[in-house]
């Protein structure tokens, strides 16, 4: 690649140098490569950039060689220091200081631009995550091959079996598939904490310490060790808290460690389908052990039944992803063999941590980095028609040193070095920009995104931006320098008295560097338009449920009511007081709130169909509690819902939603039919009593999945999401809410409180943000479009004004002179709409994993797109095109 | 235009004078003379590809170095791709180094009068 690389950059000499050295040049680069590859990647790297950059250079400088005689010899000569190019550079730039200020704005903006993407790319996907040597970490998850889902929680039972046998991984450690709301009391007010469970050697599978402290003693230790924002946040930092004795929703456990300020653990996107909430990190980890609770089955040993844990591996040394697969898989397949009952059809994946924590994120940066580097190089582009258009204001300047003896590349290196200070300008500019701008674009970002808040401006992103404000001041002093000529420059002495045009070669190029702004815009608008008819798709889809007038929060059942009956009577007392809150008309609970929590699905065994257990069909589970489906109008399409008779003692019902009625009684009546959950043979039948709608939950662009509800009732949850609907504004009833809660228990943890629209809105956060970028970037790469057309028709008019004058003189009507510009100014439009309709067409695959209901080659958006920059370019033209239509006959003459 | 008397090619630069030396023993391609100096100079005079060719298309346009096809294979250097180019030295080519060498011996001769060569390094 390297080597094709270098032959294209080759090109770059004149061709009969070419024809001359080409071979040998390849035969040498080839051997020195080889040669610095035998030195480790790095160098190769290093090396094959640096040769190519060499190649470039040189070859340029040969191209722009004046004189064929041995001028490799040393000769004296005027001025040759960089420093007084510099010293001349700045001085030429202070004479019009509008031009000047313009262009390093432009290019501050597209540097700036550029760093704070590069920032979001590298911090995110890139570097490596907050744990020691994160390379070697990767997540371990159950792959269901019945439903294709690959990255499933793992069985306690499971995951004890590959921690023992694995040959690939120096160590496995199990962790909680999701977050728990905890009740944390010492002595002070409770508040309520994520807790995450984990293997006690965990911290030292991700080789981290505690700052203060120290880690586990042992598995299931009464111990707690708590992130530092909360360190901070109830203790100010104080570091007598070790040894305290603290309360965990009724667990009396010790304070033994406080983590480091980086550590986060787990990200969100480790997390497994189910949880309770929607946090963003854990605050405090608990030690995990398989003995008791939900890890255990009926005989008290670990089960294979309940799929809950997430488990993080450190690969052994030289092990590759796919030996860890494999290995993993092959340790699945015995089980699966030696316990089909459970699993039957399950397998392993094995995923880079990395992958696992940012791998979802992806698509949309590469769209974001691909998206500013367009920016970026029409930002430069304008630049260098900017130059261009003063260029010509020098030409005389640039004339008078050539005749003084002053060699192309003289002139050249004057040029470059004069768009490297405005590169430097620009770069200072968009430099301090970042230090404002990145915190702030973090702040504007979806709150949820991993690793956002490790987004910040450092030495690799300013090395970066330095980087590329160097190369954007060579690209930009290149341009210029490229369209004089010596021909050129006798030209200009001789005319220089009458205002000078551009040469043939210039006009080419500055019509060249238009067309191909209008290309590059027609790619971000076109982005940015299928994002936003995509973003509209999504808005207008129907959730299945009424989000107005819905006010939600999450609670924690005060621990005193810790049986079943409690809850249960918890329960009527708590929603008959929410109902008689003035304005309220219907009050309900769920486990799983739509849109704004995560997910969690179990097997069903229906009766009358024999099936082994790990063939049964996997449905979404969730409880719904006193008027839920009233409270969010999801509506009852046969049967009914539950009533206040479904309650302990009576027999089992459930309801299930549209989806679970066609595809599990695809042709006959599901009301009567008895479902079992899970796969356990003991466990109760329930009687389907009602089909309710289906309800988008994941997200609105995901298709409902099979849902089943079982009756608040006659399994009471433990910290359920409250939905209370009202006709009026639902922010108003938070207060009366609250007293409500606080009238049964005043220490009742309630958080998340928001109303369900806020929640319809926070799930589109993600795709919001993208549209806002890339829509920006399209309005500002439109701007940039109109700014260069109407620069390249100003010169065209103000080149031509003898001529329209003459035209005008010999009875040319003023319309055909506008008719004249425009008919210019919409060929070169046409042209790059052309270019980007192709390049379009070519690209947008690229954009498919992100749009939602349009095609990525969407004919409508295409043209409609293209329209919209046709129109700019003319609009952008008028006001040229009026001046000439002005251009008085007389004064245009006399010139 | 910079005063430049055309038939005097001195001074010459240090890396056309490098390549002169490294083809006085005979004939090499381009690989064998960047490998010759960087070696002779110890990597003091890093020579990067670009600079090598241009600086041989200069010399043989000044006509101080030939292309050849059949080498005079110089001492120590194994036959190799024989499609490869060979560089040759002329006549002239040989004038002009032996000129420079003297040129920078009177300049070596003149700094070591006035001691600026004494000390630690000298002999």
């Amino acid at each position: 690649m390297m080597r094709r690389l270098y032959r294209l950059c080759l090109h770059a000499y004149p061709r009969p140098f070419r024809a001359r050295f080409e071979d040998d040049m390849l035969r040498v680069f080839d051997a020195r490569l080889a040669q610095a590859r035998a030195r480790g990647r790095v160098r190769w790297v290093l090396f094959g950039g640096l040769g190519l950059l060499d190649a470039l250079a040189s070859g340029a400088r040969e191209r722009l060689r004046r004189d064929p005689v041995v001028p490799e010899l040393r000769r004296p000569s005027m001025g040759s220091g960089w420093l007084t190019d510099a010293s001349f550079a700045l001085r030429v730039l202070r004479r019009s200081p509008a031009t000047t200020i313009a262009a390093m704005l432009v290019i501050a903006f597209g540097l700036g631009a550029s760093g704070a993407i590069f920032a979001a790319v590298d911090h995110v996907l890139l570097r490596p995550l907050p744990y020691g040597h994160a390379g070697e970490l990767a997540m371990i998850w159950s792959n269901n091959t019945h439903e294709n889902r690959d990255r499933n929680p793992v069985s306690p039972a499971d995951a004890l079996d590959y921690m023992h046998s694995t040959r690939a991984f120096a160590d496995i450690q199990p962790m909680t598939s999701f977050l728990v709301a905890d009740q944390y009391i010492d002595g002070q007010a409770p508040d309520s904490v994520r807790s995450s469970s984990v293997g006690a050697g965990m911290f030292a599978l991700l080789a981290r310490q505690p700052v203060v402290g120290h880690t586990f003693s042992r598995e299931g230790a009464p111990e707690v060790i708590i992130s530092y924002g909360f360190w901070q946040r109830r203790y100010g930092g104080d570091r007598g808290v070790i040894g305290r004795q603290v309360s965990l929703s009724g667990a009396h456990v010790t304070l033994v460690g406080v983590m480091p300020e980086d550590f986060v653990f787990p990200y969100r996107s480790m997390l497994g389908p189910s949880g309770f909430v929607t946090a963003l990190s854990a605050d405090v980890w608990m030690p995990i052990q398989f003995t008791s609770g939900f890890y255990v089955d009926a005989s008290g040993q670990p089960t294979r039944q309940a799929r809950a844990l997430g488990l993080i591996g450190r690969l052994k040394p030289g092990v590759s992803i796919d030996a860890a697969q494999a290995d993993l898989a092959g340790l699945a397949a015995g089980l699966a063999k030696a316990y089909p009952a459970t699993n039957d059809g399950w397998g392993a994946t094995v995923v880079p941590l990395l992958d696992q924590t940012v791998g979802a994120l992806r698509p949309a940066m590469g769209v974001l980095l691909a998206g500013v580097f367009v920016l970026l190089l029409m930002a430069l582009v304008n630049v260098a028609n900017l130059l261009l258009a003063q260029g010509l204001a020098r030409r005389r300047e640039m004339a008078v040193r050539t005749a003084l003896g002053a060699s192309r590349w003289r002139l050249a290196r004057q040029s470059v070095v004069e768009s490297l200070v405005l590169a430097a300008g620009g770069g200072l500019i968009g430099g301090v920009s970042l230090y404002v701008g990145i915190p702030a674009m973090v702040a504007l970002a979806p709150a949820d995104m991993p690793r956002l808040t490790e987004i910040r401006p450092d030495v690799p992103v300013y090395l970066f931006s330095l980087a590329l404000a160097a190369m954007s001041g060579v690209l930009v002093g290149l341009v210029p320098a490229a369209v004089s000529s010596a021909r050129d420059a006798h030209m200009s002495l001789r005319d220089g008295a009458r205002g000078s045009t551009l040469g043939p070669a210039a006009r080419r190029l500055r019509a060249t560097l238009v067309i191909a702004e209008v290309v590059l815009a027609m790619l971000l608008t076109t982005a940015s338009a299928l994002l936003g008819r995509s973003f509209l798709f999504v808005l207008s889809v129907d959730p299945g449920f009424q989000t107005e007038g819905v006010l939600t929060f999450q609670l924690n059942v005060p621990a005193r009511f810790a049986t079943s009956p409690a809850r249960v009577a918890y329960y009527d007392d708590l929603f008959s007081r929410l109902r008689a809150v003035p304005g309220v008309i219907a009050a309900g609970g769920t486990t799983r709130l739509p849109l704004g929590s995560t997910n969690v699905s179990t097997q069903v065994a229906i009766e009358g169909r024999e099936l082994p257990p790990a063939a049964l069909p996997e449905v979404e589970f969730r409880r719904a509690v006193a008027e839920y489906f009233q409270a969010m109008n999801i509506p009852v399409l046969r049967g009914r819902t539950f009533s206040s008779d479904d309650g302990p003692a009576a027999p089992g019902v459930c309801v299930i939603n549209q989806t679970t009625a066609s595809r599990l009684f695809p042709n006959e009546d599901p009301i009567g039919r008895r479902l079992r959950i899970g796969a356990n043979p003991q466990a109760a039948w329930l009687t389907i009593i009602g089909v309710v709608g289906d309800v988008r939950h994941a997200s609105l662009e995901e298709l409902p999945k099979p849902e089943v509800y079982i009756s608040g009732r006659q399994g009471p949850p433990s910290s359920p999401f409250v939905a209370v609907r009202t006709n009026g504004d639902p922010g108003t009833l938070a207060a009366p809410v609250r007293q409500a809660v606080a009238a049964i228990d005043p220490l009742t943890a309630i958080y998340d409180m928001k109303p369900m629209t806020e929640i319809r809105r926070e799930s589109v956060s993600e795709r919001r943000f993208l549209l806002a970028v890339v829509g920006l970037f399209g309005a500002l790469a439109l701007g940039l479009a109109a700014v260069g057309v109407y620069g390249v028709m100003a010169v065209v008019v103000s080149e031509r004004t003898q001529e329209l004058g003459i035209r005008l003189t010999l009875g040319a009507r003023p319309a055909e002179i506008v008719r004249l510009v425009l008919g210019q100014a919409t060929a070169l439009a046409l042209a790059g709409i052309a270019i980007g309709l192709v390049l379009a067409l070519v690209a947008a695959p690229l954009l498919a994993h992100l749009l939602f209901g349009v095609p990525p080659r969407d004919v409508t958006t295409l043209f409609t797109t293209g329209g919209l920059v046709a129109g700019i370019a003319i609009v952008a033209a008028m006001v040229p095109a009026r001046r000439a239509m002005r251009v008085d006959p007389i004064v245009a003459l006399r010139k | 235009m910079p005063f430049r008397p055309s038939d005097s090619a001195l001074p010459l630069t240090p890396i056309s004078f490098e390549i002169l030396l490294a083809l006085s023993d005979g004939d090499r391609h381009g690989y064998a003379i960047l490998q010759h100096v960087e070696s002779r100079t110890g990597g003091v005079l890093p020579m990067r590809t670009g600079t090598l060719y241009r600086a041989l298309a200069r010399l043989e346009e000044a006509g101080l170095i030939d292309l050849v096809d059949a080498p005079q294979k110089p001492p120590g250097v194994a036959s190799d791709d024989e499609r490869r180019r060979y560089y040759r030295i002329t006549a002239r080519g040989r004038q002009v180094a032996r000129d420079e060498a003297r040129r920078l011996a009177g300049q070596v001769a003149a700094a070591r009068s006035r001691h600026l060569l004494s000390g630690s390094d000298e002999p």
